[in-house]
C-alpha cells in the first residue's frame, strides 16, 4: 500500500483534537479505545524512517509512567474510604507535614482513581507520541513560518535528535553485547546513557551549524521550493478529530 | 577569493594555538588542499572560512578572515550562504530534509529564490552529480557514497563561488571516491570554482591539487605547491615514499608523472620474489553458506569462508556490498537465516561475557561506543576488573600501542587514533582469540595507520591470533593484509592472498603497483626488497 503523504499539520492537529477529547470524556473506555485507534493508526501509517520507529518508545516510556504513577498514586495521598483491598503500614512523618500519608490502607476507590489519572497522563503522552512518530520533524519545519527562526532551530534539532537516538540505542548496546557487557540493569543503561548523550550533543551541534551556514533564517522570507498542500484527506483526518471533540 | 590576513586562532581551555599568523590568498579557480595530523586544526581552519569558527564555536581570532571582500566578523555565517558551500565531516547530521530533492531545495529557499530559479537548478545539480535517479528517495535510505553526493550537490545548488570540503571521501571506497574528486576536479575547471578540501587520504586527492596548505598542529603553516610541500613533508601518499625510497631527484604527485619517472628503474632486472602465503594450521572461522535478509533484502548470499590463525583478512568491496553483515555475523549479533557460522568451533551467538571477550574482540565503526568510562582511567580499570587480569594491565597496554595518553583525560576529548587505541587496549587485555576491525581508518593520519598496522601484525603474527578488516583504504590493505575477500553484492567475488586480488582489479590496486606495474610490488618496503635481493 502507498501511504499516503499528509500536510505536516494534519497530525498534530488531530493529536490536539484526540487529547482534548479524552480530557473532556473523562471516560477509561474511551481512553482505552482512543489508544487503541491511535495505535492502528500509527503502524499503519508511520513511514520507514528513524521518527517512524519512535512510537515502540513512547509505548514504553507511558508504560512506565503508567506504573509510577498508581504506585505513588496509592503510597502517597489522601485516605479515600471504601473496600480495604489490604493495609500497607502507615510511615511515621513529622509533624510539620501535616495531611499528607504515606501508607495506610489501599481502598478499591484509591487504586482506581490512581489508575485512571496515571491513564489519562499516558493516553495524552501516547497521542503525542503518535504525532511525532507520524510527522517528518523535517517538514513540520517547511511549514513553520520563519520567524520562528530560534524555536525553528530547536523543534528540528529536538524532533531529529529523538529519533536518532533511538538508533543510536540499538547501536551502541550491540557495541556493549559485544564487548561482552550484560544488557540488564540499571549499571547497563548508565554505560548506553553516556556514549548517547555525548554523541547526540555532538550531532546537534553540527545540525545547527549545517542549519546556519545554509543561510537558514537570514532571510525573514522564504520561498518554497514544492509547497505542502492541504488536501482532502487532511481535511477528513482533522474532521474525525473535530468530530470525537464534538461527541465528548 | 578568500584571504586570510595575519590571521591566529586559540581556543579557551587549551594552551596551544591552532593557527599562527597565517597570510594566505586564495584566488578564484584554485584548488587547495589543507593537510595535517589528526587534531591539528583542519576543519577548524576550513571552518573559519565562512566564519562558523568562531561565531559558532567559540574561540579568539586575531586577524581578519576575508571571503569575496566581505570580512567574517562582521557577517554571521548564514550570510554567507550564497558564498559558500560547506559540506562537513559526517555530511549525515547536517541533513535537514527527508527526500534528495528537499534537500536541494532548503538552502535555495532560505535564500527566498523564486520557484522558477529553484527548479531549474535542482535538475541542473541532479544531473552534474548524477543523482537524478535518487531524487525522490529518502535520505536515510542512501549508501555512504550516494549521501556524500547529496550534501556536495547541496552545497553547489545554491551557485556558491568557494565550495569547503572536510574529508569528503574519507568513508567512500576508492572507486565512489574517485568519482567525488573528478565531479569536484571538473568544477573547478568548468566553472572557475574554488575549492578547499581537507583530506587524510593524500593519495585520492594529491594529483587535483594546485597548492597545499600545511598545518603541523601548533600554529605553524606552510603554503606551497604538493611538489614542494611533499618532498619533506612527513604527511605523504605511498608514492611520495617511493619517490625518496628510490632517490629521485624530483618527486611525481600522480601514478602518470611517476611511471615516466621510474622508466629506466622498472626496465631493470628483478629476482621474482617469492611470496609464500601467511596462514597457520588451526581452523578459527568457518562460515558455511550464510545467508542474511534485513527488512526483505539479501544483505548475504550463501557465503563460505574458512579462516585460520594468523591472517589478517581484509574484507573489502563496495558500499553496502554486505562487509558489515558478514563481520557481524561472525561475531555473532546478527542471525543468519540459512547456513552457520562456527568459531573455534562454537556457535558465536551463544557467547556471553568474558567467554565472549576472550573469544572475539570486536571494534565498531565507531570505536567510542565501547567506552563508558568518565576518564581513559577509568576505562581500563574496567576492563582489567572485566577480564581478570592485573591492575594496570590495560593502561600498560595502551601505553604500547599510544604512547603519551594522560590517563585523566576523557575518552571524547582523545583524537580519532588515540581513541581507536583505548578500544583496541581495552579489547585486546581480555586476549581474544580473534580481532574484528570494522572501518578502523576513518580519520585516522598516516601516523596513527602506520601505529595501527604494527600493532594489528604483531597480533596476528607473534600470538598467532587471527585479525578481520572491513574497510576501503587499499594503501592499509596493502601494508597489512595476508588475504583478501571481496564482496559484492553479498556474495564473495574474489578471495586469495592480498597480491592476487589486489593487482587483479586497478581499481582496488595501491598506489606502488599503479606504478611498478608490471612488477608484482605492493608496498614502498617491497620495491626495497627487490633492489636489495637484486
Amino acid at each position: 500500500m502507498r501511504k499516503p503523504s499528509l500536510h505536516p499539520l494534519t497530525w498534530w492537529i488531530w493529536a490536539i483534537g484526540l487529547a482534548l477529547s479524552v480530557i473532556r470524556f473523562n471516560s477509561t473506555v474511551f481512553t482505552f479505545v482512543c489508544v487503541g485507534v491511535v495505535t492502528v493508526v500509527v503502524f499503519l501509517f508511520r513511514d520507514d524512517a528513524p521518527w517512524g520507529k519512535s512510537f515502540n518508545w513512547t509505548l514504553k516510556l507511558s508504560l512506565w509512567i503508567l506504573i509510577v504513577r498508581t504506585v505513588i498514586g496509592v503510597l502517597i495521598g489522601v485516605p479515600i474510604p471504601g473496600t480495604t483491598i489490604f493495609t500497607i503500614p502507615i510511615l511515621s512523618l513529622p509533624s510539620w507535614m501535616p495531611g499528607i500519608r504515606i501508607g495506610g490502607a489501599v481502598t478499591t476507590e484509591r487504586l482506581s482513581a490512581a489508575l485512571t489519572e496515571g491513564l489519562l497522563i499516558c493516553t495524552i503522552i501516547i497521542i503525542f507520541g503518535a504525532a511525532a512518530s507520524l510527522t517528518s520533524p523535517h517538514r513540520l519545519l517547511r511549514v513553520l513560518p520563519v520567524y520562528l527562526y530560534e524555536f525553528g532551530v530547536s523543534v528540528v534539532i529536538a524532533t531529529s535528535a529523538l529519533p536518532q537516538l533511538v538508533t543510536a540505542v540499538a547501536r551502541i548496546r550491540q557495541a556493549q553485547l559485544l564487548r561482552g557487557q550484560s544488557l540488564k540493569g540499571f549499571k547497563s543503561w548508565k554505560r548506553i546513557a553516556i556514549p548517547l548523550l555525548e554523541e547526540s550533543l555532538a550531532r546537534s551541534l553540527d545540525l545547527a551549524a549545517a542549519m546556519d551556514a545554509r543561510g537558514y533564517g537570514v532571510s525573514r522570507k522564504r520561498s518554497r521550493y514544492r509547497p505542502i498542500k492541504w488536501r482532502y484527506l487532511d481535511s477528513i483526518v482533522v474532521a474525525s478529530a473535530v468530530l470525537a471533540v464534538g461527541l465528548s | 577569493m578568500i584571504k586570510f590576513a595575519n590571521v591566529s586562532l586559540i581556543y579557551p581551555n587549551s594552551t596551544t594555538t591552532v593557527l599562527e599568523n597565517l597570510n594566505l590568498e586564495i584566488s578564484e579557480g584554485e584548488m587547495v588542499l589543507v593537510i595535517g595530523s589528526t587534531g591539528s586544526g583542519k576543519s577548524s581552519l576550513l571552518r573559519l572560512i565562512n566564519g562558523l569558527v568562531p561565531h559558532h564555536t567559540g574561540g579568539i581570532l586575531a586577524g581578519d578572515v576575508s571571503i569575496d571582500g566581505i570580512s567574517t566578523q562582521l557577517v554571521k555565517p548564514g550570510e554567507l550562504a550564497h558564498l559558500i558551500g560547506i559540506v562537513g565531516q559526517n555530511p549525515v547530521n547536517g541533513f535537514v530534509a527527508d527526500t534528495v530533492e528537499e534537500e536541494l531545495a532548503f538552502g535555495m529557499e532560505a535564500l527566498n529564490l523564486p520557484s522558477d530559479v529553484m527548479r531549474k537548478r535542482v535538475e541542473e545539480v541532479l544531473d552534474l552529480l548524477s543523482l537524478a535517479a535518487l531524487r525522490s528517495r529518502s535520505i536515510a535510505t542512501l549508501s555512504g557514497g550516494e549521501q556524500q553526493r547529496v550534501a556536495i550537490a547541496a552545497a553547489l545548488v545554491t551557485h556558491p563561488k568557494v565550495l569547503v570540503l572536510d574529508e569528503p571521501t574519507s568513508a567512500l571506497d576508492p572507486i565512489a571516491a574517485e568519482e567525488v574528486l573528478s565531479i569536484l576536479h571538473r568544477l573547478v575547471h568548468d566553472l572557475g570554482l574554488t575549492v578547499v578540501i581537507a583530506e587524510h587520504k593524500l593519495e585520492r586527492v594529491i594529483q587535483f591539487a594546485d597548492r597545499i596548505l600545511y598545518i603541523n598542529g601548533v600554529g605553524v603553516t606552510k603554503v606551497g605547491t604538493p611538489e614542494e610541500i611533499l618532498m619533506d613533508s612527513p604527511i605523504a601518499p605511498p608514492i611520495v615514499h617511493l619517490a625518496r625510497a628510490l632517490g629521485l631527484k624530483e618527486i611525481g604527485v600522480s601514478v602518470r608523472e611517476m611511471r615516466r619517472m621510474t622508466q629506466a628503474f622498472r626496465t631493470k632486472d628483478f629476482l621474482r620474489a617469492t611470496h609464500s602465503p601467511v596462514s597457520g594450521d588451526t581452523k578459527i572461522i568457518s562460515v558455511e553458506s550464510l545467508g542474511i535478509t534485513y527488512a526483505g533484502y539479501r544483505a548475504l548470499k550463501s557465503i563460505s569462508a574458512t579462516i585460520y590463525n594468523q591472517e589478517i583478512v581484509a574484507v573489502m568491496g563496495r558500499n553496502g556490498a554486505g562487509k558489515t553483515s558478514f563481520l557481524k555475523a561472525i561475531a555473532g549479533i546478527n542471525q543468519p537465516d540459512s547456513g552457520k557460522v562456527r568459531v573455534l568451533d562454537l556457535n558465536p551467538q551463544n557467547l556471553k561475557g568474558k567467554d565472549r571477550r576472550s573469544a572475539i574482540g570486536f571494534i565498531p565503526q565507531e570505536p567510542s561506543d565501547l567506552l563508558y568510562g568518565q576518564t581513559v582511567l577509568i576505562e581500563c580499570t574496567q576492563a582489567d576488573a572485566d577480564n581478570d587480569v592485573a591492575v594496570g594491565t590495560t593502561a600498560t597496554l595502551l601505553d604500547q600501542l599510544v604512547p603519551g595518553v594522560s590517563l585523566q583525560m576523557h575518552p571524547r576529548d582523545l583524537s580519532e587514533g588515540q581513541r581507536l587505541g583505548l578500544a583496541l587496549s581495552v579489547v585486546l587485555s581480555a586476549n581474544p582469540e580473534i580481532l574484528i576491525l570494522d572501518e578502523p581508518t576513518r580519520g585516522l593520519d598516516y601516523q596513527a595507520k602506520r601505529e595501527l598496522v604494527s600493532i594489528l601484525i604483531a597480533f596476528a603474527k607473534n600470538f598467532s591470533k587471527c585479525v578481520l578488516l572491513a574497510t576501503h583504504d587499499v594503501e592499509l590493505v596493502a601494508e597489512l593484509a595476508t588475504r583478501v575477500i571481496f564482496f559484492a553484492d553479498g556474495e564473495i567475488v574474489a578471495d586469495g592472498s592480498a597480491i592476487d586480488v589486489l593487482l587483479s582489479s586497478p581499481a582496488f590496486a595501491p598506489q606502488v603497483a599503479k606504478v611498478m606495474a608490471p612488477h608484482p610490488w605492493l608496498r614502498v618496503a617491497d620495491v626495497i626488497a627487490a633492489v636489495e635481493n637484486s
